[in-house]
């Protein structure tokens, strides 16, 4: 399982860049709020196609066997 | 990756914190601490003698940590920055130099102000996820100066 994972970038002029990584959907706008809480304001925020990948609805069908006799 | 945050940082802290930024600010920046006496006594006017001011955006002491030596002085050459605070809490900074124009004197005011938001921010953002069980794994300073690191959830 993928430990949820910041890769920060303070640039000289004190401006911060977070990507969170490793989680997805509500637990990663947790982060990333909690994140922006710790620092200051949040000017934009962008999210990325594995955030969608915790809601996907997976559709799994079974088939039963039915015996007849 | 998930998502992607940009954020200016906010200052608001007691007088100590934003000292360790500026000590560490001033130390990647080849900077000098001063004690304050002595910059006072080497305080005279020249004729080319500029002074100019400037403050870190977005930054307030808190007050009631307010104390009689809230002010920090670093030199470099003969520049001399003083790190104070002015009445509305706002982290000032009282750049002086001999031979440089305004301009300049204006720039290096800007990059020092910069540089004390990068580690304010910088002890701010470990302090507070170490807090919370995370571990910086990677952490290095680039050729443009920013710092670089990677922090995971520990245990």
């Amino acid at each position: 399982m993928k430990k949820p994972t910041f890769d920060i970038r303070i640039d000289k002029s004190g401006k911060v860049t977070v990507k969170v990584s490793g989680v997805s959907g509500e637990e990663c706008m947790r982060l990333t709020d909690m994140i922006a809480e710790i620092v200051g304001k949040e000017e934009s925020r962008e999210l990325t196609p594995e955030y969608h990948a915790g809601g996907q609805v997976r559709i799994t069908t079974q088939t039963q066997a039915r015996v007849t006799r | 990756m998930s998502s992607v945050s940009v954020i200016s940082p906010v200052i608001i802290s007691a007088w100590p914190a934003v000292a360790a930024a500026v000590a560490g600010a001033a130390a990647s920046m080849g900077f000098n601490i001063t004690v304050p006496e002595l910059a006072a006594e080497n305080d005279h006017e020249g004729p080319r003698r500029r002074k100019v001011e400037t403050e870190v955006p977005n930054s307030e002491v808190l007050e009631e940590q307010l104390g009689s030596d809230e002010r920090i002085v670093i030199t470099r050459g003969n520049i001399e920055i003083v790190v104070g605070r002015d009445e509305r809490g706002a982290v000032t900074l009282c750049v002086t130099g001999e031979g440089q124009s305004k301009a300049e004197l204006e720039q290096i005011g800007q990059e020092v102000a910069g540089r004390i938001v990068q580690q304010f921010a910088y002890h701010r953002l470990v302090a507070e996820l170490i807090a919370r069980d995370y571990e910086v794994v990677e952490e290095s300073v680039q050729q443009d100066q920013s710092i670089q690191m990677r922090v995971r959830l520990g245990g």
